[in-house]
């Protein structure tokens, strides 16, 4: 599924979406590290049809889905 | 004028937050006899000092951030920031938010958030923890572009590393 990247990890991903596999946001955090390491160190959160996920989210592979560095608005 | 329908509405504004803006801003209100008092915050970009690094032969200064943000989160967001907002201070008229997107040079305003309400209590308290919301809460990010070219990451210090608020 199409997975938008924001900030630093698009910078390090070279683009801001990538393609992932995954039945759950654990599986695509993992697939990301997997395919981008080095991001490796770089905290993010995950946030599925525009809500922060807290844990792990099943996905069906309609969401919209983002993985959001830390925030530096204002 | 009023501003208690809470719509999705665009705080974004590609570029620098001009003065005039705010004063045209704050001219719109003259003819609200219900408002005593208005509270305004900006936010400028800061010349930052930074030391020297690996990738950073020698310390520099911040000239300027370039900020993104995941739009429609931001916006989502910022309408139910709006709606918690007045129903904390019921009393207040009207909220205005604005934030820039793009490079914004040091010096320049970047964050415009503006309260009015008939007393000076509600419009004060609600800028205060609208403007903390929105640090906290906000998919905004922002590249920090020293002097020399390189640039790093800012992260805000009331937001914790994965992302999350940590609301206090």
């Amino acid at each position: 599924m199409r997975v938008h990247l924001f900030g630093i990890l698009a910078e390090k991903a070279g683009s801001d979406v990538v393609e992932l596999e995954g039945a759950a946001t654990d599986e695509l955090r993992a697939e990301f590290r997997r395919r981008f390491p080095n991001t490796k160190g770089l905290m993010f959160a995950m946030a599925v049809d525009r809500k922060v996920v807290n844990g792990n989210q099943p996905l069906n592979g309609n969401e919209e889905v983002a993985m959001l560095p830390p925030f530096a608005g204002g | 004028m009023s501003e208690k329908k809470h719509k999705v509405r665009d705080i974004f504004i590609e570029g620098p937050i001009d003065p005039q803006f705010v004063a045209d801003s704050l001219a719109k209100h003259a003819t609200r006899m219900d408002i005593g008092a208005h509270e305004l915050f900006l936010g400028q970009v800061r010349a930052d000092g930074v030391a020297g690094a690996d990738d950073r032969p020698s310390a520099t200064t911040v000239e300027a951030i370039a900020f993104t943000a995941y739009r429609d989160m931001a916006l989502e967001r910022m309408t139910d920031i709006r709606e918690e907002a007045f129903a904390l201070w019921p009393s207040m008229i009207c909220l205005h938010v604005h934030h820039s997107l793009g490079r914004i040079p040091a010096g320049q305003l970047c964050f415009f958030v503006f309260a009015s309400s008939p007393h000076r209590k509600a419009a004060r308290e609600a800028v205060a923890w609208v403007v903390d919301r929105i640090k906290a809460d906000l998919p905004i990010f922002g590249k920090e572009i020293f002097a020399d070219e390189t640039h790093t990451w800012k992260t805000n210090r009331s937001v914790d590393p994965s992302g999350r608020p940590d609301h206090q």
